[in-house]
């Protein structure tokens, strides 16, 4: 292992010991540590994200996937930026986008997903993580660095087919895997349905992330998922669309599901309020773009490439 | 084209008076010092020193109106509310509400008496939450106006980020304001051919699917036009060796004295918040004239 790399391995590993020692350590002496709003918190799941990452590229360092050249530094700042501007106008403020039954929309996460699996991990994550901090800033309303890197998990893993030589290969395993944790998350989901929905806010009706989540909130990962599989199957012939929309899957699953859980420790909630109050609200609806929109843009960016030769 | 931030070299401006890594440190550590408190009294200096970097940082009124005015509206929007139906705070920072006044209205709709509830605890949310997050708001808002962007590159390289890294930012902050004119133009477009964004019809995933008139070419528009970065970028050899940068920065006493200042910042605030101080905070005065 090069110098470069030890020191790097050792930093990320020096921020997951001072996470558990911030945990399992002070947590026992002072509650600060444990629960409620905690700044320094935000910041270490950000290093975990960062670990996760960096685990995946050292086991596969010698892919050329990983490889960050003049193209993907300029594909990695369009990302970022069209993710930034793209969240900001469709956050509810600017556009009001369509919604049902507690369900808020994000059409944005269309662009991580794309990115990541259009040209790779290392773009994915970038456009995910600065995108989504832009984005926050632009709002306005103070930045969730968990959130951003979340964000960037799911660009980064849309990103992983990248690693495959044959982009078939494994693709229906992630299918499943993805099937299995929707599945989980519906059935968590009934065996606690009263759970409040804490991502759905509508002021008008003085609702604060204090309703509780409707069915179709709670079963909205599952639906989610039976669009990706409809459209893995029925495009199963276009290997791009079948690929962007599976990873994008896997990708908004784990990316949402990090942030999600980190709030455990950031915010306080209880394991059920994070995955059934957060995580499926947020990450069900997102799939509905991966389905769709998703799609829509690996078409487009094929046209483009066979006109362009590039 | 590039459409560029509205920035200008202003005369006298406190913040480009410093090294622009060296306010960038201070933003982050004031950034996670304010997000430590929610006691009026410890967000109060913050929200003073806010107001100070505002009014000496050269801006004119007329060239931030419009997007302060938009930012200040929704933090203002949104603390009323809170005021108004005490949700947010009451299920995180407060379990009791001691109330001043309640007011009720002269009707009844279906046996049900409209009532606004006046407590301590709403006023105190409220006025914690304003101070907050208009602190964070109007500090972020102004890096954009008062930071140059022929130095985004080097100030990110400045602060420790690798060459390609440093200048993905510098493309990113870039190319912020011109998606956005490139978002407008196409919305614009589509209208002429009776496309409404704030119409969609049909279900849900109808809706989806009718976003794409927008979503597609501002994406692929954006993409297509990286081709002529890229091939600049590429015929400057940008990437074959260790860069240079046209502009250099030179950290000057004067910066040190602010990055230590936010260090200090970070520092005490994290000790306060881990000792408990800076929670949620009511004037016992107000209570007592409240009563149980």
């Amino acid at each position: 292992m090069d110098k470069k790399l030890t020191n790097v391995a050792l930093t990320l590993a020096a921020v997951l010991a001072i996470l558990l020692l911030l945990v399992y350590g002070l947590g026992s002496v002072n509650e600060r540590f444990q629960t409620g709003e905690n700044a320094v918190m935000r910041f270490v799941f950000v290093g975990v994200g960062l670990l996760i990452a960096f685990v995946i590229y050292y086991m596969t360092r010698d892919n050329a996937a990983w490889e960050v050249g003049t193209r993907q530094v300029v594909w990695m700042a369009i990302g970022a930026a069209l993710y930034a501007v793209f969240s900001f106008l469709f956050n509810g403020t600017v556009f009001v986008v369509p919604s049902l039954s507690q369900v808020a929309l994000r059409p944005a996460i269309a662009i991580p997903m794309f990115f990541g699996y259009a040209f790779g991990p290392v773009v994915g994550l970038f456009t995910g993580a600065i995108g989504n901090t832009f984005g926050d800033a632009l709002t306005g309303f103070g930045l969730f660095p968990q959130w951003s890197m979340g964000n960037g998990l799911v660009g980064f893993v849309a990103g992983l087919p990248m690693l495959f030589g044959d982009k078939k290969k494994s693709l229906d395993t992630v299918l499943w895997t993805g099937g299995i944790l929707a599945l989980l998350g519906a059935v968590l989901y009934f065996l606690n349905p009263s759970q409040p929905n804490a991502v759905f806010f509508d002021p008008a009706n003085n609702v604060f992330g204090d309703a509780q989540i409707t069915l179709f909130a709670g079963i909205s990962l599952l639906i989610g998922f039976a669009l990706v599989a409809i459209v893995r199957f029925v495009f199963g012939q276009n290997l791009d669309i079948a690929a962007a929309v599976t990873w994008g899957m896997l990708g908004n699953i784990i990316g949402i599901g990090f942030a999600a859980i980190s709030d455990i420790w950031i915010n306080g909630y209880s394991p059920v309020a994070a995955i059934v109050g957060e995580f499926l609200p947020a990450a069900g609806p997102n799939l509905i773009f991966a389905a769709i929109l998703v799609p829509l843009l690996v078409v487009a960016y094929a046209s483009v490439r066979r006109q362009s030769g590039r | 084209m590039l459409v560029a931030w509205r920035y200008r070299k202003r005369e006298k401006s406190f913040i480009q008076w410093f090294d622009p890594r060296a306010w960038l440190i201070f933003y982050a550590c004031f950034l996670v010092g304010i997000v430590t408190f929610w006691d009026v009294r410890y967000l109060l200096p913050f929200f003073i020193f806010t107001l100070f970097v505002l009014f000496t940082s050269g801006v004119q009124w007329h060239e931030i109106r419009k997007a302060f005015l938009f930012i200040l509206g929704f933090v203002f929007f949104f603390a009323i509310l809170t005021f108004l139906t005490g949700r947010g705070g009451s299920e995180e920072l407060y379990r009791q509400e001691h109330l001043i006044r309640q007011f009720q209205a002269p009707f009844s709709i279906l046996g049900w008496t409209p009532s606004l509830d006046i407590t301590v605890e709403r006023i105190f949310y409220a006025l914690s939450q304003f101070v907050k997050v208009s602190s964070l708001a109007m500090m972020t808002i102004l890096i954009p106006y008062s930071l140059d962007p022929r130095l985004y590159g080097v100030t990110f390289k400045g602060l420790g980020m690798p060459d390609k890294f440093a200048y993905a930012m510098d493309l990113t902050m870039r190319f912020i304001p011109t998606f956005a004119r490139d978002f407008q133009l196409t919305v614009d477009a589509q209208r002429a051919r009776g496309y409404e964004l704030e119409k969609l019809s049909g279900g849900l995933i109808e809706q989806v699917r009718k976003m794409g008139p927008i979503f597609v070419p501002v994406t692929i528009h954006a993409i297509i036009g990286s081709e002529d970065i890229i091939d600049a970028m590429d015929l400057r050899a940008f990437g074959v060796g260790p860069r240079t940068w046209i502009d250099v920065l030179v950290r000057e006493n004067k910066d040190r004295i602010l990055i230590g200042f936010g260090v200090a910042i970070l520092f005490v605030s994290l000790v306060l918040g881990f000792m408990g101080y800076g929670n949620f905070w009511v004037p016992d005065f107000l209570l007592r004239l409240a009563g149980p």
